[in-house]
């Protein structure tokens, strides 16, 4: 009798663990705050990092537009990653001279539509003013910390990346009186790499 | 090895606070930097400029709507004339009603020499476009004197609001009619949509007229949003609607309010 239940335990044991490694690859691996990218003033959220050396990396932010002319506003942005290289510069210290990619912003407002409503004629308008396409592309700086001093995190990298949004693109597309400073911007950040 | 540290330090500086007006928090953010409140302070100025004047010019153009190097063109050509007493927008300075869409419009309109006014399009309602617009320009409904006409200028765009929102305000043009200013003989109406046009209220086309001529001698309606240059008497009642073409078509609608009545011109630039 007893040894029948030892024994049913550790298979259900052995299966648990399996259901565990299972969910476990869903947990963020570290979580990214970047300022400004067309995305709120600030954003914060969570992430994977997978691939060969680590070289993709896909985040989910939620974003914080304050009030000014109109109200202030939530917005959520899914983002991919690609960082091709990676370089040392010092013992604890690492570089990726690229990193770059496309990021979806929606914002979370009721005057804002993905499709135009109904009440237009069809294709009135043929665009969506919730949902933004931006393309980016910056560098980082990584600094790997020892895990005897610092219990936060394994390591931290600071980020700055250009961006530019569909209507920007739209808009400069076929002009001279737009400069690249009129539709390329600035966006800084710092990534916490948890696990 | 100290002067190229020096140089690239400076160099970072420059880089830096040059960039900071890169910082974008959202295209529909909101955030306005430079002149605000644009329709009030121009109306004012064309008062002074057009006081006891009995002929009066002006420029009707509209839909400059990413046509930047179009509308930096008008603004050049409009500048070596000295003949005209104002221009008026009518509406679509944007085209997907983004704040930075608003600014650079503004900032290219701000280089006229003449005042300026703009009416709100419909593309300028989309998303928080109208709330940007009232911030840099102002009411969506307003009017103001020129010599002894009155220009009274009308949101049209009703497809971009719900009935709680009344568009065309006729207790706006109730007040208007009502109101009449000291030396006002004559009116000019200006919207961005006609009537019969796809984005105006058609329920209330008819009643829409019965406003229009209430209006102490109306001369002649001027719209834009139909993209082309268009004369029309929509109603058979006397009054005229010119519809100004957009900026890619590189003209405007000069108009000529004389104490005989009035005249119009195309110029192409």
């Amino acid at each position: 009798m007893i040894p029948f239940f030892v024994n049913a335990k550790s298979k259900y044991e052995e299966k648990a663990e399996k259901y565990k490694t299972y969910w476990q690859k869903l947990i963020p691996t570290y979580s990214k705050l970047q300022f400004a990218g067309s995305m709120g003033l600030l954003s914060a959220g969570i992430g994977w990092d997978y691939g060969k050396r680590n070289q993709w990396e896909t985040d989910l932010l939620i974003g914080y537009v304050p009030r000014y002319s109109s109200s202030a506003k939530a917005t959520f942005t899914v983002k991919q990653n690609f960082m091709p290289w990676k370089f040392n510069l010092g013992k604890n210290i690492s570089m990726e001279p690229l990193a770059c990619g496309l990021y979806i912003n929606t914002v979370l407002d009721e005057d804002f539509w993905v499709k135009e409503p109904d009440r237009y004629p069809k294709g009135y308008y043929n665009f969506s003013t919730k949902i933004r396409s931006n393309i980016f592309a910056g560098q980082r700086f990584t600094y790997n910390m020892s895990s005897d001093k610092y219990s936060f995190a394994k390591a931290v990298t600071l980020f700055y990346e250009l961006s530019s949004s569909d209507l920007y693109i739209i808009s400069a597309f076929g002009n001279n009186y737009l400069k690249p400073k009129d539709y390329i911007h600035l966006s800084l950040g710092v990534k916490l790499q948890i696990l | 090895m100290v002067r190229t540290k020096t140089h690239l330090l400076i160099l970072f500086f420059t880089l830096f606070f040059y960039s900071c007006d890169l910082f974008e928090y959202q295209p529909y953010d909101g955030r306005i930097s430079g002149e605000t409140g644009i329709n009030a302070k121009n109306i004012k100025r064309i008062k002074q400029n057009t006081e006891g004047k009995t002929t009066i010019r002006f420029a009707m153009m509209g839909d400059s709507q990413r046509f930047y190097d179009e509308t930096k063109d008008f603004v050049n050509h409009l500048n070596k004339r000295n003949d005209i007493d104002f221009v008026i927008h009518g509406g679509d300075l944007t085209d997907f009603g983004a704040t930075k869409e608003f600014i650079w419009m503004r900032d290219i309109m701000n280089s006229l020499k003449v005042p300026y006014i703009a009416l709100l399009g419909n593309h300028d309602c989309l998303g928080n476009g109208e709330n940007i617009f009232e911030e840099i320009f102002g009411e969506e409904n307003f009017s103001f004197m020129a010599g002894n006409t009155k220009f009274v200028c009308l949101n049209t765009n009703a497809l971009e609001y719900d009935y709680s929102h009344p568009v065309p305000n006729f207790n706006f043009m109730k007040k208007e009619i009502q109101n009449v200013e000291p030396g006002q003989e004559k009116t000019v109406i200006a919207m961005h949509v006609k009537p019969y046009a796809e984005q105006f209220n058609n329920n209330s086309v008819e009643l829409f007229e019965y406003y229009v001529n209430k209006f102490p001698k109306v001369q002649f309606c001027v719209n834009s949003h139909d993209h082309r240059l268009e004369v029309d008497e929509i109603f058979k009642d006397g009054i005229t609607y010119y519809g100004s073409d957009d900026m890619k078509g590189r003209n405007y609608l000069l108009f000529t309010i004389t104490p005989e009545g009035y005249n119009y011109e195309v110029v192409y630039y």
